[in-house]
């Protein structure tokens, strides 16, 4: 969004194309963010609605690349654009439509947290809050064609090809979560109150699948808790060997609004190495163990077993010979976070190669933001780690190569 | 329980966003807040929450955005002083400081909002509709559109931060018993002023108004130096004031 | 103005958003009696079409010269309709929006009645206010298209040459002799292990061969006037003095190394810091034959010992020469004593990684019990503290190297006076907002990156340079910056020149200024100010309006809110 905004506001029109229905990524799925609290989505809306609304920038979401022909400064995109079964132009957000469904489907934003119906939005800030019927598990009951003051329901809508011309691309598909389920030492998808990161965040969120309470399975009061880092990370086991950059701020973050909401929480952190390098980092998490009271431990757990009655026993070893037992109520696994799903896809349609990681491959180490093709840029995690700030000045960065092939025209675009 | 007006002053980018959330989210609260729109918390003016009283407003809500998230850097630590300079005039006025109310609350926090509309409505409903002197208001409201108030309240978080121009910082206590001295002093005088926009004489005003003769008197000898009152007629040896004309507006120049 | 105000209202029923809680067409009733109403319709959905259409017409039909929409929330669908009203030909300032969904029908669903009355008031609210708007034209103001860069670092140099081959003119400002900044002290780059000196060469080569940049050498700031769109730089060039207009400023001053004096022993020659070893190794200036064992100990300084903050690059810079005296030099014992090892991203764990294999020793000690450097009969001992045999270990070492941390520069804080712009608690210069406006400032048309911003990597720094010349092409490519009108305004009749107004302004945008002998008044700058109107709130002589937010259209609001009689 910051590059296409950036290239907007220069005058340059944008296509911006999105695999989900709402414009806002990850970042929209947190409560809030490192180091200064601020609330994710608050911030982060106003930069939606300036995307979508801005004249010189078309978004296209739940849309996909399926073909790039050309070269730099004259690429040929095919999009293909996928069917919400509801008229774009029509729809006003009301949301009658989700009222009345009788689908109940697992939400993918709230990390299937929360049941969302068929006829839904990915979350209730999405950009454009347009709706979608969901394409699997729709009966076609006939409900909410028949509630929709706008008849915007469309059962047979096709998926629709399109195609633009355009002089630069830049890449910006972000990341997924790595499913840590092969990581059996941990029991993540057996033992009930193991999480990932990001469910926890769900959870912790005001906006969230419960409203911002920490809540057990079996509604067990949650007294303690522990965090994990690294999980399948710096691991050379399936070739992660690298360092996620955000985890150990995100979880001191977790831990710190988890002290905010539920002063009587004990909150634990298990890590390795604490990444605390970035702006404001070192103060944050002096801020957690002093004011907050965070405990930080040295030494990542060997194995996690489940008690009886839902509690789990961290094995970890800090500085002695001994191996500890830390008993919580609840765990939350800092997984990898991996490029997303569908990029070895991507990076064929645009011809442009990956790293061994599956991370955009840079021409040029030194030059963060051009690919192995000319004219097209990548920008943010999918490149490599990095945090939001960081994320926005790639994306800025991105934004002035893309800048210089339209505004300065082809003879001195290299270094 | 009777029906109660309360009037609230959101910012823009925090507290109104909250408002829409919580809407957005379907969390109701009681119908009793009419909500103004404005940029910043730090626009609202103490004449304006006191005008409102004025009018029959039960209750004022003003929310802005937390400290240190204000859209515009520093205007909610602005606001936070203005409020406190309202909330002294309305206690000299007799009209109860808990009428006025400062909330910070971001533009995620929906059910929070709501649940702040709940608390304030319900102890508006408690406290009943607003009664006062009018006169006491008109005062309050003078005095807060006067210059020596109006420094006051910006110039206090400069005092508290960075200290005065001997760089002498002054703490909160000292800050709270200079600004309760001045306030009353000024809406002493406004109190007067108003009164005389009848000829009246010092004992008169003494017995109106409680206060003491000799206060009274100070009182009008400040206001004759700045050009506000003069001497109307001699009753019997006793001078008889009487104010000048005050615009439109009731504000004096 | 003695125009005849001519309002008209507009209700929406958002489907049964609004329509099925509040009476919508009571309330249009009502609005129809309100003074200066000559108009008052319902729409289903007044956001459509149709809807934007109705509005249209109706100004045409009824010489409407106020719109009042009575929907969802300005937030989201305040700009659509002021784009309708000015397709209409009507200002699109004075236009009022009324929230009767979002802040009345979805909030007191099971209250119809409490919210048609609600609903009421809120339009005699918005009519009061409307009936008080006045026309507004957006500012415009021209960008001259020239940038400043002050700072020849990578991080400048990449912001200016991407900023030239968009097709601007550059200035590209630097106080030594030469550019380059910190990377002329740098011998091998992680975590390639390529030479810096080769690095820079290239980009130093394409900074002088653009024709479009201009390379300002021993050159400082002297002053800065202006604001975003005119800038005027005054240079010290060498003793002469150079004028400069430019349309943006970027800040890439860079940073320092801390001189750790009088902690570790520390004496420039054998207890050195990690850019005097680089330049030792540059030199090939070690007496490798003396040196059996070196000693370099992180976070000298640093998180906590003299500042506060983690200085990012000092592990990986450590680690990279460790590895390149291990693989020169094998026979020589390397130990990092480390706390927390920032060896963070995609690459860098396995430069570590290597490090390790190449026969670094990594020792780790606690932040609470840092290593100790002391002299014993003529030799040199770091006791570095393990924590799981819990005691120090003495190492005796040939060389000692502190990694300290990158520092402002001490001239920062004079720059950031001419600019009027803030330094953070770390001292580094202070973005806009941490999390989403990484490379600009508050004040608009100056721009911030690399080391200047806080300590970074090369990588990093570049990343900046562009996103920096990113920002700043903005203003530049579209040749002027427009602002909204909603901005405050002084009646130098009542003002008195207290100067209380630019005191609360976090933007510079209003100041006193002497308008004649002995007569001092405020005056805006209209392209700076933002409209938040605190100014109009401090003012003691109540000089100031507040445009669309005025005392008087706001006090009409409240009035409005709890009495029926509209003035």
């Amino acid at each position: 969004m910051q590059a296409a905004f950036d290239l907007a506001e220069a005058g340059i029109k944008v296509c911006l194309v999105e695999k989900t229905l709402s414009i806002g990524g990850r970042m929209a799925q947190l409560d809030k963010t490192f180091p200064t609290n601020d609330c994710a989505i608050c911030i982060l809306a106003p930069k939606m609605m300036d995307c979508y609304r801005h004249e010189n920038i078309e978004v296209l979401t739940f849309s996909e690349v399926i073909s790039v022909e050309g070269e730099v400064g004259l690429f040929n995109v095919k999009i293909l654009r996928r069917p919400r079964f509801i008229e774009e132009e029509l729809c006003n957000g009301c949301g009658d439509c989700a009222r009345v469904c009788p689908m109940g489907i697992l939400n993918r934003f709230d990390m299937d947290l929360r049941v969302r119906s068929g006829a839904y939005i990915p979350f209730l800030q999405a950009v454009p809050l347009i709706y979608a019927l969901d394409r699997e598990k729709c009966m076609r009951c006939g409900l909410c064609k028949v509630v929709c003051g706008k008849d915007a329901i469309r059962y047979d809508q096709k998926p629709e090809l399109v195609e633009r011309t355009v002089g630069a691309i830049i890449v910006a598909t972000g990341f997924d979560p790595l499913d840590p389920s092969d990581i059996t030492e941990y029991g993540y998808g057996t033992y009930d109150n193991v999480l990932t990161a990001l469910e926890y965040e769900r959870l912790i969120c005001a906006a969230g699948p419960t409203g911002g309470h920490v809540v057990r399975k079996d509604g067990k009061e949650v007294k303690r808790i522990a965090w994990i880092q690294c999980v399948g990370a710096r691991d050379t086991r399936d070739n992660r060997p690298y360092c996620c950059s955000v985890c150990c701020m995100h979880a001191t973050k977790e831990a710190i609004l988890t002290r905010e909401h539920y002063p009587e929480v004990e909150t634990f952190i298990l890590y390795t190495d604490l990444r605390c390098f970035g702006k404001g980092f070192q103060e944050y998490v002096n801020r957690a163990k002093d004011d907050y009271g965070v405990v930080y431990i040295r030494g990542k757990p060997g194995e996690i077993r489940e008690k009886e009655n839902g509690n789990l026993e961290l094995f970890y070893s800090p500085y002695s010979d001994k191996v500890e037992i830390l008993e919580v109520d609840m765990v939350v696994l800092c997984t990898a976070l991996i490029p997303s799903e569908g990029v070895e896809t991507l990076a064929k349609v645009l011809g442009i190669e990956l790293d061994e990681y599956n991370f955009f491959k840079l021409r040029d180490p030194y030059n963060p933001t051009e690919t192995t093709r000319e004219g097209i840029f990548v920008a943010g995690y999918c490149q490599a780690p990095r945090d939001i700030p960081e994320c926005i000045a790639h994306g800025s960065a991105a934004a002035s190569r893309a800048m210089e092939v339209v505004l300065g025209g082809s003879d001195d675009r290299r270094d | 329980m009777e029906a109660v007006k309360i009037i609230g002053f959101l910012c823009n980018w925090c507290c109104y966003a909250g408002a829409d959330l919580a809407g957005v989210s379907r969390f109701q609260y009681p119908p009793n807040i009419r909500i103004i729109r404005v940029m910043c918390s730090g626009r609202v003016d103490p004449v304006i929450i006191l005008d409102a009283f004025l009018y029959g407003a039960d209750g004022v809500f003003v929310g802005g955005c937390h400290p240190g998230d204000c859209h515009y850097l520093e205007g909610n630590y602005y606001a936070e002083k203005k409020i406190e300079m309202a909330q002294r005039l309305l206690k000299e006025a007799r009209v109860e400081p808990k009428r006025l109310h400062l909330e910070w609350v971001s533009a995620s926090e929906g059910e929070r909002f709501s649940k702040i509309m709940k608390e304030f409505s319900d102890e508006i409903k408690a406290l009943g509709p607003v009664t006062f002197e009018t006169e006491a208001l008109e005062a309050a409201c003078l005095a807060a559109a006067d210059y020596r108030l109006r420094i006051l309240a910006t110039k206090e978080r400069e005092l508290l931060e960075v200290g005065n121009k001997y760089g002498e910082v002054f703490t909160q206590h000292e800050m709270d018993r200079l600004l309760d001295d001045i306030v009353r002093e000024e809406y002493e005088e406004k109190r007067i002023l108003l009164k005389l926009k009848e000829p009246r004489s010092v004992k008169e005003i003494a017995s109106e108004l409680n206060l003491k003769p000799n206060i009274v008197l100070r009182h009008i000898m400040d206001l004759k130096r700045y050009e506000l009152v003069d001497i109307h007629e001699l009753r019997d040896y006793t001078p008889v004031y009487i104010a000048r004309k005050l615009d439109e507006e009731g504000i004096t120049e | 103005m003695t125009e005849e105000i001519r309002i008209g209202v507009f209700i929406c029923h958002c489907g049964i958003n609004i329509g099925g809680v509040v009476d919508v067409p009571a309330v249009v009733d009502y609005a129809s009696t309100l003074k200066h109403v000559v108009h008052a319709e319902r729409n289903l959905y007044t956001c459509s079409s149709e809807g934007l259409e109705a509005i249209k017409s109706a100004i045409k039909e009824h010489n409407l010269n106020r719109v009042v929409v009575a929907s969802c929330t300005p937030r989201t669908h305040e700009s659509l309709f002021r784009a309708t009203c000015k397709e209409a030909g009507l200002n699109p300032y004075l236009f009022e929006f009324v929230n009767i969904r979002d802040q009345c029908s979805w909030v007191h669903m099971h209250e119809p009645e409490s919210a048609t009355e609600k609903a009421k008031d809120l339009v005699r609210m918005g009519v009061a206010k409307a009936a008080r708007l006045e026309p507004l034209e957006e500012l415009t103001s021209d960008v001259i298209p020239t940038a400043v860069v002050i700072g020849a670092g990578i991080s400048g140099m990449t912001a200016a040459l991407s900023l030239a081959r968009s097709g601007f003119s550059v200035h590209l400002i630097e106080k030594e002799r030469e550019p380059g900044g910190l990377l002329r002290n740098l011998y091998k780059l992680y975590p390639t292990d390529e030479l810096a000196a080769e690095f820079l060469e290239q980009r130093i080569r394409a900074v002088n061969a653009h024709e479009r940049i201009t390379l300002h050498l021993s050159s400082t700031v002297k002053e800065v006037e202006g604001y975003v769109g005119k800038f005027k730089v005054i240079l010290d060039e060498a003793g002469v003095e150079q004028a400069i207009d430019a349309g943006v400023i970027i800040v890439a001053t860079g940073a320092k190394e801390f001189e750790p004096v009088g902690l570790y022993e520390y004496d420039g020659e054998k207890v050195i810091t990690q850019l005097q070893l680089e330049e030792k190794l540059k030199k090939s200036d070690l007496n490798w034959a003396a040196i059996k064992t070196v000693v370099m100990i992180q976070c000298v300084g640093a998180r906590g010992e003299v500042v506060g903050y983690c200085s990012k690059i000092c592990c990986m810079n450590a680690i990279k020469n460790a590895k390149l005296i291990k693989e020169t030099h094998p026979e020589v014992n390397v130990f990092i004593a480390h706390n927390e090892l920032q060896a963070y991203g995609e690459e860098y764990e396995l430069y570590y990684r290597a490090a390790k294999k190449a026969g670094v020793r990594f020792l780790r000690f606690p932040l609470e019990q840092r290593p100790k450097v002391r002299k014993s009969e003529g030799k040199l001992i770091v006791d570095v503290f393990h924590e799981r045999l819990n005691l120090d270990i003495p190492i005796e070492a040939d060389l000692v190297v502190l990694s300290v941390p990158l520092v402002q520069n001490p001239d920062a804080l004079h720059l950031s006076k001419l600019l009027k712009v803030p330094l953070g608690q770390d001292k580094f210069f202070f973005e806009a907002h941490v999390k989403l406006r990484p490379v600009d400032f508050a004040t608009d048309g100056i721009f911030l990156c690399g080391t200047a911003h806080g300590p970074k990597d090369i990588g990093e720094s570049i990343a900046q340079g562009y996103a920096a010349a990113s920002r700043a092409t903005i203003p530049l490519a579209k040749g002027y910056v427009r602002s909204e009108p909603i901005i405050s305004s002084v009646n130098e009749e009542l003002c008195v020149g207290c100067g209380i107004c630019e005191s609360v302004c976090p933007y510079g945008a209003i100041e006193v200024v002497e308008v004649d002998e002995d007569k001092k008044r405020a005056r805006v700058t209209s392209v700076k100010c933002k409209g938040c109107g605190t100014c109009g709130s401090s003012c003691v002589k109540r000089a100031i309006k507040m445009y669309h937010f005025s005392d008087d259209q706001l006090i009409a609001q409240e009035r409005a809110a709890v009495t029926t009689e509209v003035r």
